[in-house]
């Protein structure tokens, strides 16, 4: 025998009882959980942006890299996505929701309005939107609808937004709409080209009005100003 | 009358000794006082290499006419200064302009909200002096606050301070150098202090700048700064990245200004205030190559240059967008 005789019954008794089976198995499961993710290969951060969203499949849009976050050569310029500083509501840093999670089980609300759950604090001001449906795939949350009802990807955003903002998404190919960090030599570096949704909120798409840094001061012999 | 032969008759005592005691009195009491004169006179010199200024410094040759080598020991100097001054060990490095790159700058007016974060970025990257964190007095970007309706920049307000960005009724206008074609400044300076590169951007020899501020006042675009006293900066402000003819640290006395951060454009990488625009207002690029977006902007775009009438036919250009 492996186990002395004094043990013996009290293992017995424990391995016995089903709540406790039910726990070592979450127990092992959770392990197993935390082990695969500290396992995870260190790849740089944008490289780790480029790979998470994809729930839906589908690879990523021709070299149109994530900016990345953290660590950086440049730690006294602040680059972080406009979005990022005015709080991403769904897609926060390194966390993805899997929609179909809860899709699957709720009754289907294709063609109603209400804002149940998650998305309560969802303010809907974008054009003449008024159906989550116009973007969001009916079958598979985590992605969004093409014309042709198929669906878009999530790191593909930018196609959904294609869809209607034809001369932006031009313009934003092009590197004239949006911002752009890193190198504007290819050949020395690699370019980071922000997305639609890094700086708009796709639900309400204005861009918000923010607090300007201090101005320089005002010369104290000059006569006040006008303004 | 005179005969020209009544030359007056020497003495014996004249001719043995020709100095006599008044005179050579009268002449060392006139030698002492001149030479204290010529010591009172270089007393500044001497003081000066008390105060680390070498011979070498003061030697020094013009940017363009250093050999490599010698520049390399100026950068030496120039490292251990800081190191001295600072605590700090930063990389100086002169990175030389390349072969078929021009940089252009451009901004979309349409997109600028007038947040001030480029002009914050700048002081980040460029070591200019500043009394406290955010003073950017001697930033190299302004940004300006205008009426809308038309381009007036003498209604325009660089101080505004609102709750919020952009107001009502008002747009926004970064204003900084320009690296012009035909640089007003460079014409005006009287000791060829600075000068454009080849690949457009107009840089200054801090150690040849003689603080005259001619080019200050030839400036149309209120691109140049001065350095009124010893720059003030603190160890955790300096930006350990420097360029020579870019941020490295000034001396009191010298013009400075904006140079696309060369340090960071001609290793490949965008300038800061690019990298920190929010609104992507901001572009930047090589307008050598056709595929640039520069050149995008420059053919598809409505360009706006400012006081194009000046003739300075500049290499920053506003645009509008829809």
């Amino acid at each position: 025998m492996l186990l002395k005789p004094s043990l013996a019954p009290a293992f017995r008794v424990c391995f016995r009882s089903v709540p406790f089976l039910f726990l070592l198995g979450f127990l092992l499961a959770l392990g197993g959980f935390l082990f695969a993710r500290e396992s995870k290969p260190e790849a740089a951060n944008s490289a780790q942006l480029e790979e998470e969203p994809t729930i839906a499949g589908s690879g990523g849009i021709e070299n149109h890299f994530q900016p990345y976050f953290g660590h950086d050569e440049d730690i006294h310029l602040d680059k972080t996505p406009p979005r990022l500083i005015m709080g991403l509501d769904l897609n926060r840093m390194g966390w993805t929701y899997n929609c179909m999670e809860c899709h699957t089980h709720v009754e289907d609300i294709r063609y109603h309005r209400e804002q149940k759950f998650e998305h309560e604090n969802i303010n809907l001001e974008h054009g003449n939107n008024r159906y989550c449906l116009n973007c969001h795939h009916p079958d598979n949350r985590n992605a969004f609808v093409d014309y042709d009802g198929s669906e878009i990807a999530e790191p593909n955003v930018t196609l959904l937004c294609a869809k209607c903002h034809g001369p932006k998404y031009r313009d934003w190919k092009a590197g004239v709409h949006g911002r752009k960090n890193g190198y504007w030599d290819l050949s020395q570096g690699i370019q980071y080209k922000l997305h639609c949704i890094q700086c708009h909120d796709p639900h309400s798409p204005a861009f918000k009005p923010m607090k300007p840094l201090p101005p320089p001061l005002y010369p104290s012999r000059a006569p006040a100003p006008k303004h | 009358m005179p005969s020209p032969d009544d030359k007056p008759v020497k003495t014996i005592e004249e001719r043995i000794r020709p100095v006599s005691r008044r005179t050579f009195l009268k002449g060392s009491a006139a030698s002492i006082v001149g030479m204290s004169g010529l010591v009172a006179a270089l007393q500044p010199l001497l003081k000066l290499e008390k105060e680390d200024i070498t011979l070498d410094q003061l030697l020094q040759r013009h940017y363009k006419e250093m050999t490599p080598a010698q520049l390399d020991k100026v950068m030496k100097r120039l490292q251990e200064k800081c190191e001295r001054e600072y605590g700090v060990s930063a990389s100086i490095q002169d990175l030389k302009p390349q072969d078929g790159v021009g940089f252009a700058y451009a901004l979309n007016l349409t997109r600028c909200v007038g947040c001030r974060k480029c002009a914050h970025a700048c002081l980040a990257e460029n070591n200019q002096s500043r009394e406290y964190d955010d003073d950017i007095s001697m930033s190299y970007i302004r940004v300006l606050e205008l009426q809308k309706g038309s381009i007036n920049l003498e209604t325009s307000n660089q101080y505004y301070d609102s709750e919020s960005v952009p107001r009502k009724d008002k747009y926004y206008m970064p204003v900084q150098c320009h690296q012009c074609r035909e640089s007003p400044c460079t014409k005006a300076c009287p000791v060829n202090a600075t000068w454009q590169e080849p690949d457009g951007v107009v840089t200054v020899d801090y150690d040849w700048c003689i603080g005259c501020r001619y080019c200050m006042a030839a400036c149309p675009y209120d691109a140049r700064r001065f350095n009124w006293e010893n720059p003030k900066l603190e160890k955790r402000q300096i930006n350990l990245d420097q360029g020579y003819l870019s941020n490295r640290l000034r001396p009191k006395g010298v013009v400075e200004k904006c140079t696309f951060c060369l340090h960071r454009t001609r290793a490949g990488k965008y300038p800061a205030c690019m990298e920190v625009c929010p609104t992507g207002a901001r572009v930047f690029g090589n307008i050598l190559d056709p595929n640039s977006e520069i050149n995008y902007i420059l053919h598809n775009k409505r360009v706006y240059i400012l006081k194009e009438e000046v003739g300075t036919n500049p290499r920053f250009y506003y645009f509008f967008d829809t």
